[in-house]
């Protein structure tokens, strides 16, 4: 291990970038998931139109087009607006930690539209028919009979929204965040180590996958305490 | 009207400098799909055999392949195995001396892992009645996994294989990072030349999502026919 | 015994015998000390409350289920783990389920076609001529080549006896049989039921069809708690049961 003498800083603060990426980005990703299920559920045609466009677009493209997509795009965006106040300006862009946070909340917040969607479906109308018959107000029902069922549902498929988030960190390296996976490139020229500057890198990711999964675990037994068997 | 029109001939110049990948983007979503398929099975009969000695590596394989980022895996392959003097005497270098060989070897790697799990939940699908008939009538268990599960497994998993394929896809444009010249490699020497991002990356999405439509209709008409007599 | 003679000779060979079998699941005890011995050409029906292990017993003799103590004997073969050959014993037994289990992925002639050919290496003309007379015994040869689903529960249950029979077997087990078709379709199930009682098969039967256990059974067996409780010619069941818990089951069960 002594390639890695003078590295092991530099992982550290990579891998605390993807930490920090990954809770941007799941935040953005539930809010896009949200979003998109109101929007598929809701009366609006429109609002229906542009949710299955959003699905059908961030589900079928690469994730790297989109990422270079977004962050190009909105530097050239971002540059023209700049201009029209001080012409001197060149280029700006959004940051690769903002830009790249956003850009991979959008793609899985696709797919957590589906699954928030479904599971919003697949509450049993009986609980909330019961709920309204016992005198529980809309959004009494909805609070502590809606929510904690869809949460129920929709937990397995989350914790894959999770993992798709923490692997898609990496992507982010290409437009030069400094996550694991850039400080690897870099510490591979200097050392002449990639396998290990590499393999680093895997193990990183996946003690994070680790983390996820036992904690969705976890948390798939606290919310479906009800249903075990008592003997 | 300039702006726009600019931005046609943009479209209409860099498409076709694309399209200049798109075979490579169909070799390797064909040969790493097969492949894939190949190396799932087998992960799959190891981990159903029910010798802990088959399960646990393949166990252990698909946990590795499935909780690490595939770029991470195209990175090892490709930089990282160079850093081997016996690998790079050995006759694998042939192959893995080319970012092809390298691309091709982490998306099989990589796809063969999730298919095998897709493959899995079909054979798990499978109404233990069916087998219990099976048995009841004498078949042993070889004839059982072959005229029985697995032909009703496999419509089981069309669906959810469909959009593994679909995920293989979308994981093709990231070989544009050890230097192939894919759809997604062409698309970004386009853009260094022209700066036009929404042109070039816009146009490169349209064809991505048409090629997911079509890898979807396919399956979907697949499916269809085969389960004609499956009740859901 | 009213209507039919029993087929068996009062000292024919007995062709299955279980002899004290225990089954557990886990802690649960499904089969307690169990003992019952079947002739040749008997027929049995088996009827019981649920969860008493009617279905746990007949499919401990097939090995679908392996019983943990006692011995069981099927057609000469002794079911132990070391059992060489359990498909051996399994030809020999076809079974009917609660809910027919066809393959649905086969036509109707294929289902009964599969089991000959693999096992049994008949030839694909000979297979088929076979499937067919047993669909015509059945009364739906002109089904021969839909698929499973797009037949009646009670179709499909007719065609799950014909796939078993095509086997040759000599015992045939019938799990609950007719609970899960609609009413108008029972009777043509116990007709196909009937009939193979009266060609001298060797039949246990689990059912709760009371008429069908008069008509055709040599013996009724009550089953509690995973007891053999009673077994008596149908006569005395009926009309004179000796204990208890089964006088309480019938009363509940000619209740509706
Ligand atoms: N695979 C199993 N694992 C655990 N317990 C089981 C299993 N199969 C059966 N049992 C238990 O064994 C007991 C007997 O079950 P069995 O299916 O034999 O009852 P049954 O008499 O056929 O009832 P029913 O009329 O409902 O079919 C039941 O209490 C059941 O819960
Ligand atoms: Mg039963």
């Amino acid at each position: 291990m002594d390639v890695l003498t003078g590295w092991w800083d530099d992982f550290f603060w990579g891998s605390v970038v993807v930490v920090q990426v990954f809770f941007v980005a799941l935040i953005l990703m539930v809010l896009f998931g949200l979003i998109g299920a109101a929007a598929k559920l809701s009366d609006n045609k429109v609002a229906q139109k542009i949710a299955s466009g959003y699905t059908i677009v961030f589900r079928g493209t690469p994730e790297i087009l989109v990422l270079l997509l977004f962050y190009f795009g909105s530097a050239i965006a971002l540059t023209s607006i700049a201009q029209i106040f001080d012409p001197e300006i060149k280029y700006l862009d959004i940051p690769p930690f903002w830009a790249g946070s956003f850009a991979i909340a959008l793609i899985v917040g696709s797919y957590a539209t589906e699954t928030f969607r479904g599971a919003f479906l697949g509450v049993d109308p009986g609980q909330v028919e019961a709920a309204r018959a016992l005198g529980l107000s809309n959004f009494k029902t909805f609070i502590y009979i809606q929510v904690p069922a869809m949460w129920r549902l929709a937990l397995p498929p989350f914790g894959n929204h999770m993992l798709s988030l923490i692997k898609d960190t990496a992507l982010i390296s290409v437009i030069g965040l400094e996550e694991t996976v850039f400080i690897a490139e870099q510490a591979m020229g200097t050392t002449g180590k990639p396998f290990t500057m590499f393999i680093l890198v895997g193990a990183i990711y996946l003690s994070f996958s680790t983390i996820i999964t036992l904690s969705v675990m976890r948390m798939e037994k606290y919310a479906n305490k009800h249903l075990e068997v008592s003997r | 009207m300039t702006p726009v029109l600019e931005s046609l001939t943009l479209i209409i110049e860099s498409v076709p400098q694309i399209l200049m990948g798109f075979g490579l983007t169909l070799q390797l979503l064909f040969l790493s799909g097969i492949l894939g398929l190949i190396l799932a099975i087998l992960l799959l009969l190891m981990r159903i055999s029910g010798s802990a000695y088959l399960s646990a590596p393949a166990m252990v394989y698909i946990y590795v392949f499935r909780g690490t980022p595939i770029l991470v895996q195209i990175f090892i392959i490709y930089h990282g195995l160079a850093q081997f003097e016996a690998i790079r005497e050995s006759i694998f270098w042939a192959i893995l001396r080319e970012p092809f060989g390298c691309g091709v070897l982490a998306l099989t790697l990589n796809t063969g892992a999730y298919v095998s799990e897709i493959l899995r939940g079909g054979v798990l699908g499978v109404e233990r009645g069916l087998l219990e008939a099976g048995a009841a009538l004498g078949l042993s268990k070889r004839h059982r996994f072959i005229h029985i599960t697995t032909p009703i497994a496999v419509r089981l998993a069309i669906p959810a294989y469909s959009n593994d394929v679909i995920s293989l896809m979308k994981s093709t444009a990231l070989v544009s990072t050890i230097t192939l010249l894919d759809m997604m490699g062409y698309a970004r020497i386009v853009y260094a030349e022209t700066y036009a991002p929404y042109e070039v990356f816009t146009s490169l999405m349209v064809i991505y999502l048409l090629m997911t439509w079509i890898i979807q209709r396919a399956f979907g008409l697949f499916e269809r026919r085969m389960s004609r007599h499956i009740r859901q | 015994m009213s209507n039919s003679e029993p087929n068996s000779e009062p000292n024919a060979e007995p062709i299955i015998v279980l002899k004290d079998v225990d089954k557990f699941f886990g802690d649960f005890q499904a089969l307690k000390k169990i003992n019952l011995t079947v002739k040749k050409g008997e027929r049995i029906v088996v009827c019981g409350p649920s969860g008493s292990g009617k279905s746990t017993m007949i499919r401990c003799i097939n090995r679908l289920e392996q019983h943990n103590a006692g011995q069981i004997t099927v057609a000469g073969h002794v079911l132990t783990d070391q059992i060489k050959d359990i498909d051996a014993v399994r030809r020999e037994v076809g079974m009917v389920f609660q809910n027919f289990n066809l393959f649905p992925h086969l036509s109707v002639i294929d289902n009964l076609m599969l089991a000959p050919r693999l096992v049994r290496n008949t030839g694909k003309i000979e297979a088929r001529e076979k499937a067919m007379s047993l669909l015509e015994r059945v009364r739906i040869p002109e089904q021969a080549d839909k698929y499973p689903s797009q037949l009646s529960g009670g179709q499909q249950q007719r065609v799950a006896i014909a796939r078993a029979l095509c086997m040759n077997p000599e015992i045939m087990l019938f799990d609950e049989p007719t609970s899960a078709l609609d009413p108008e379709m029972i009777s043509e199930v116990l007709e196909v039921m009937t009939d193979l009682a009266q060609d001298g098969m060797t039949m246990i039967c689990v059912t709760h069809e009371m008429g069908f256990a008069r008509s055709v059974a040599d013996e009724v067996v009550f089953m509690d708690e995973g007891e053999i409780v009673e077994r008596n010619n149908p006569e005395n069941f009926f009309n004179n049961p000796q204990h208890q818990r089964t006088k309480l089951f019938l009363s509940q069960i000619l209740a509706h």
